[in-house]
């Protein structure tokens, strides 16, 4: 690779040919500020917060746009560059409503951090501010059906513009009018509406563009626990930070605050879709099932202790007409299950029904188109379940049918012709999620079934159909692995606990398995994955599974630390408390009250 | 100097092909296609022409950095925004000279290996674009453009855009820009249009008055443009007047001339006998100076040396009756209203500037106001995007280096000290003639 090296602020450095000034500094956690740049988001020279002095170069230079060259000497800290950079800072802060209190971005937001580091210690601008619809927190104005906008917090950076012409693909976010009335608009006022409106919060340096969904719902320093972890709404399995509340004994409301978008060049860049971000919320729905439940005689699911239900399962499996046999019993699993459940829920079928019953297993999804622009950057699976993939690969149910939805056929003619007795359906995923199964409700309702056992985290109306339900966790509160579209094996992690007597699925189906008197013998997942490990020894993605790591929760003061890793130097340098870089010229700064003298 | 790009323009039907070629019209482009491009391109490196823009830019240069073997379309565009305040020469050649202007607009394109010009004429323009567009048909119908032009195997077509009406639409990546059909707004350099332009593409963009030049260097060679003003100052120039002179209009001259003979010469001197106060010696971007520095020589070089640039050649005049706050304020209105948007110090500064101005214009200023003015000026030039910031500053940073005292006596007395009673006319200003 060719490389150059330069000086910046006396540290010499070498890069790849083609990196700009902005970038090296960033790589060498040299401070330099900057809105206008986004890794993904190009080069625009706007903003103008990251001019640097540059040897034999007349004028002060932005670094965003600057490439680096052998023997070129950079400046930020002379005291040109700081002044001409307090002066930036002073400008954007002029006309801003400083509404930090009642800000979402408060605490995590690029201008409060830069402006206390670069920025004058006072404003000299003594005019009202300018105010496009509103003031405070009143300014936030519709912004499609996710988002809303405060147009008076606006830098116009012009990242959320080009975020929907480059990578949506749909470019819905303009600017109107011109100069110092210059305001981010949609054309005809109609919104965003795309399926990745919630990166425009995320690529917004400041609190312009707010998702409705978090709105006014936590402050950063609230929620400072992080757990690395991956979506699994989707097919894509995008790397996501699951933000945890650290609430006080007395706190209600849910302990999870947010899921936000972790930087992954393989899957997904720097971003997540809607669906991801917002529908997490599932599992804290008051939908949750938090006890295992049985139906009653007269007809009423009630709630019974484990033991209970387990026994009550293994009762009805084997209470057959003749005494010693036992009933048979079909199994039918979400894609939503992990690797592991899978594997243990085709050990199960193995055992009961005979060697390559694993294949009988039926495995379902739901698919959904979503209309996307032709050019755009991030794609949405059709599939809505992270491991289609992880089932084939594992050799449990049917290949899936030419038009990417789930082949049942072979389980359902079975429940058709009144030979399944017993069917055991595992859906840890959110509601409709594994498909349509209203042919099972109506053939539980029919008698055609006799037994239906629902594993699962919702009352969805399957789980109001079951006789035997058992309170599984979502993926936020298992640790558990997936593959994903493109075969890549990731390790969702645990953020939280199951809620009530809910319990992790594979501890459910081992525990099922030796009702059953299946005999499965796994202690803890990490067995069930060096099983996997052991029998697909020429696939990497598995043969690394006991490998894969699984986050613990953290500490990370912000989402931008854990996102993207290009703003991370920024939040490890800033925590540091170094002596900020500051205005020099105090008589320059002092705030002009005083109008005559 | 006789006048040569204005000798005719105020001749009827002047304009028309017919008249053209009766002057010798389309005799430069028939000497260009008779040389190979890099000659033309030397010819005119040869005359030492100068961009008419504002820049002064030499133009054979300028084509030459346009590369010749990039495998992409090349494209010419002519500048005729025209909307720096008190410029109003590039329409007067338009209007009465079009067919010049097309074929300074074919040579240029034969010099860089381009097959399509455009002309960007400012939005307000739409009397100008009538008379191009038939210029252009008529041009097309004699074989001056068009298909294999003058059996040269050449081929060049002229379109004609008209903008939305920005001044920022002038500057050249603003102006590529808003020919996309975007935002006018500048583009980051480098990379610089010569090599990525319009739609990517190597691009040459020159000013009206400067391509109209281009048939004359061909015609009459490169010696004689270049001996008809000082060292590297050659060339005719058209020189826009206004303000408070009794004649005021577009001269052309060569640019031995000194700002009093212009003022005091052609535009017959200071309204009504008065005294003179300020010029503005290239357009309101560029800096006022003192009627001290008057016998400075109206070139590129001779006002750079006099503390000001020639600019677009707009010399407002302004008597003793202007007052300078009021000028600033003025001009920022202007450039308040005009700044596109884009980077930060020009769109905040100069409604900063504006408002600030306007306070001290109003009487409620303080002495504090004078140095706010300098320092936020200070921290706008040289750190925007484009030179608009450093345009916008220029009123600002030049009137209170030689006229500090009329701020601080706005001040001190609390109201205008200067408040000319022509200023009550509103907006059609000093000196406005029917
Ligand atoms: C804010 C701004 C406005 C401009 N407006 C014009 C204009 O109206 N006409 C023009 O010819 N050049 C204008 N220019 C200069 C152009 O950017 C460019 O330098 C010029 O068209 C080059 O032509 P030349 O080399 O023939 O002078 C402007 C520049 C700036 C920064
Ligand atoms: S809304 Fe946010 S992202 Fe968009 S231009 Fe304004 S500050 Fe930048
Ligand atoms: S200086 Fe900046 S805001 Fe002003 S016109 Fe140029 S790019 Fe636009
Ligand atoms: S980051 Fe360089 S100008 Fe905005």
């Amino acid at each position: 690779m060719d490389t150059v090296t330069l000086t910046i602020d006396g540290r010499s450095i070498t890069v790849a040919k083609g990196t700009t000034v902005l970038q090296a500094a960033i790589e060498h956690g040299i401070q330099i500020p900057y809105y206008c740049y986004h890794p993904a988001l190009g080069i625009d020279g706007s903003c103008r917060v990251c001019l640097v002095k540059i040897e034999k170069m007349p004028k002060l230079q932005t670094a965003c746009s600057t490439l680096c060259a052998d023997g070129m000497v950079v400046d930020t800290q002379s005291p040109e560059v700081v002044e001409a950079r307090a002066g930036v800072f002073e400008f954007l802060l002029i006309n801003h409503p400083l509404d930090c209190p009642v800000c979402d971005k408060g605490g995590e937001c690029p201008l409060q951090d830069y402006s206390y580091t670069f920025g004058p210690d006072a404003s000299r601008m003594d005019f009202p501010r300018r105010t496009f619809d509103g003031e405070g927190a009143g300014a936030d104005v519709d912004f499609g059906p996710t988002l809303l906008i405060n147009r008076n917090r606006c830098i116009l950076c012009s990242r959320c513009v080009r975020f929907m012409r480059d990578i949506d693909g749909d470019p819905q976010i303009g600017i109107e009018d011109r100069g110092n009335g210059s305001h981010i608009v949609t054309f005809q006022d109609k919104g965003v509406h795309s399926i990745l409106s919630g990166n425009l919060m995320d690529v917004c340096p400041v609190g312009a563009l707010l998702a409705r969904d978090y709105r006014f719902k936590s402050r950063p320093w609230d929620n400072p626990i992080a757990v690395d972890t991956v979506c699994t709404l989707c097919a894509k399995g995008c790397s996501i930070t699951a933000w945890l509340r650290a609430k006080p004994e007395w706190a209600k409301g849910p302990r999870l605050a947010r899921v936000t978008p972790r930087y992954n060049p393989q899957v997904n860049d720097y971003w997540m879709c809607d669906i991801g971000r917002f529908e997490y919320h599932f599992t804290e729905s008051d939908r949750r099932l938090r006890r295992p439940l049985r139906r009653t005689d007269d007809g009423v699911l009630q709630p019974e202790g484990w033991r209970g239900v387990l026994a009550r399962l293994r009762e009805e499996f084997e209470a057959a007409d003749t005494p010693g046999e036992r009933r048979t019993i079909a199994f039918l699993a979400s894609a939503h299950a992990s690797i592991e459940e899978l594997v243990v829920l085709g050990q199960i079928a193995r055992a009961l029904n005979g060697e390559g019953a694993e294949r009988q297993v039926g495995v379902s999804w739901r698919v959904s188109e979503k209309p996307q622009p032709a050019g755009t950057k991030f794609k949405v699976p059709r599939v809505d379940a992270p491991n289609v993939a992880g089932a084939i690969d594992l050799g449990v149910g049917a290949p899936p049918l030419e038009d990417g939805g789930p082949d049942l056929s072979a389980l359902k003619a079975q429940v058709e012709a009144g030979r399944v007795d017993v069917l055991y359906v595992l859906d840890p995923g959110p509601a409709g999620s594994i498909g349509d199964l209203s042919w099972v409700i109506e053939a539980r309702a029919q008698g055609r079934i006799r037994l239906l056992v629902v594993q699962g985290v919702l009352m969805t109306d399957l789980a109001a159909a079951a006789d035997l339900v058992l309170p599984g966790a979502t993926y936020l509160e298992k640790d558990a692995c997936y593959t994903n579209e493109q075969g890549i094996v990731q390790a969702a992690s645990r953020a939280i606990a199951p809620p009530g007597d809910a319990m992790e699925d594979w501890q459910i189906l081992v525990n099922v398995g030796a009702a059953l008197g299946a005999g499965v013998a796994w202690a803890s997942t990490a067995e069930i994955r060096a099983d996997v490990a052991a029998a697909m020894p020429d696939r990497p993605g598995y043969a690394d599974l006991p490998r894969l790591a699984f986050a613990k929760p953290a500490i990370a003061r912000t989402w931008l630390q854990t996102s993207n890793p290009s703003e991370r130097w920024k939040w490890d340098a800033l925590f540091k408390d170094l002596p900020p870089v500051k205005f020099k010229g105090k008589a320059e700064t002092s705030p002009r009250r005083d109008l005559d003298d | 100097m006789d006048p040569v790009l204005t000798s005719h323009i105020r001749e009827p039907n002047g304009h028309t092909l017919e008249a053209y070629l009766r002057r010798g019209g389309y005799s430069g482009l028939r000497k260009a296609l008779s040389l190979p491009p890099g000659e033309v391109i030397e010819m005119v490196k040869a005359s030492g022409l100068r961009g008419r823009g504002g820049a002064g830019f030499p133009t054979g240069m300028k084509w030459q950095f346009v590369p010749k073997d990039s495998p992409k379309p090349k494209y010419l565009c002519c500048n005729a925004d025209e909307s720096e305040p008190g410029t109003f020469k590039d329409h007067v050649l338009m209007e009465r000279n079009p067919h010049l202007l097309l074929e300074g607009c074919a040579i240029g394109c034969h010099a860089i290996g381009a097959k399509v010009a455009y002309i960007y004429i400012r939005g307000e323009f739409y009397h100008v674009q009538r008379v191009l567009e038939a210029a252009i048909e008529e041009a097309r119908a004699a074989g001056f453009l068009g298909r294999d032009i003058l059996g040269s195997g050449f081929d060049c077509e002229i379109y004609v855009h008209r903008g939305a009406g920005a001044y920022e639409a002038g500057e050249e990546s603003a102006l590529l820009e808003s020919l996309e059909g975007k935002r006018a707004q500048p583009r980051i350099r480098p990379p610089f249009p010569a090599v990525v332009g319009l739609y990517g593409c190597p691009t040459a963009i020159n000013n009206v008055e400067t391509l109209c030049n281009v048939p004359l260097i061909l015609t009459h060679g490169p010696e004689w443009f270049a001996s008809l003003g000082p060292e590297k100052n050659g060339g005719p120039k058209l020189y826009c007047i206004s303000g408070h002179v009794e004649k005021p209009g577009v001269y052309e001259a060569s640019m031995h001339v000194t700002l009093r003979e212009l003022i005091y010469g052609y535009a017959g001197g200071i309204r009504g006998g008065r005294a003179l106060k300020a010029v503005i010696t290239g357009g309101s971007s560029t800096p006022v100076i003192l009627p001290g520095q008057i016998d400075a020589q109206a070139s590129f070089d001779g006002l750079l040396k006099a503390g000001s640039m020639l600019g677009s050649a707009a010399i407002i005049v302004m008597d003793d009756t202007t007052c300078m706050v009021w000028l600033a304020e003025n001009l920022l209105h202007f450039y308040r209203h005009e700044s596109c948007g884009k980077c930060t110090p020009c769109r905040e500064g100069t409604d900063w500037l504006l408002k600030i101005l306007h306070r001290i214009e109003a009487g409620d200023g303080s002495m504090r106001d004078i140095d706010l003015l300098l320092s936020v000026s200070r921290n706008i030039g040289g750190k925007t995007l484009c030179p608009f910031g450093d345009a916008a500053i220029a009123p600002v940073v030049s009137t209170i280096q030689h006229f500090r005292h009329e701020y601080e006596a706005h001040v001190r007395e609390g109201r205008c000290t200067c408040p000319a009673e022509w200023r009550e006319m509103g907006n059609r200003g000093p000196g406005a003639r029917a």
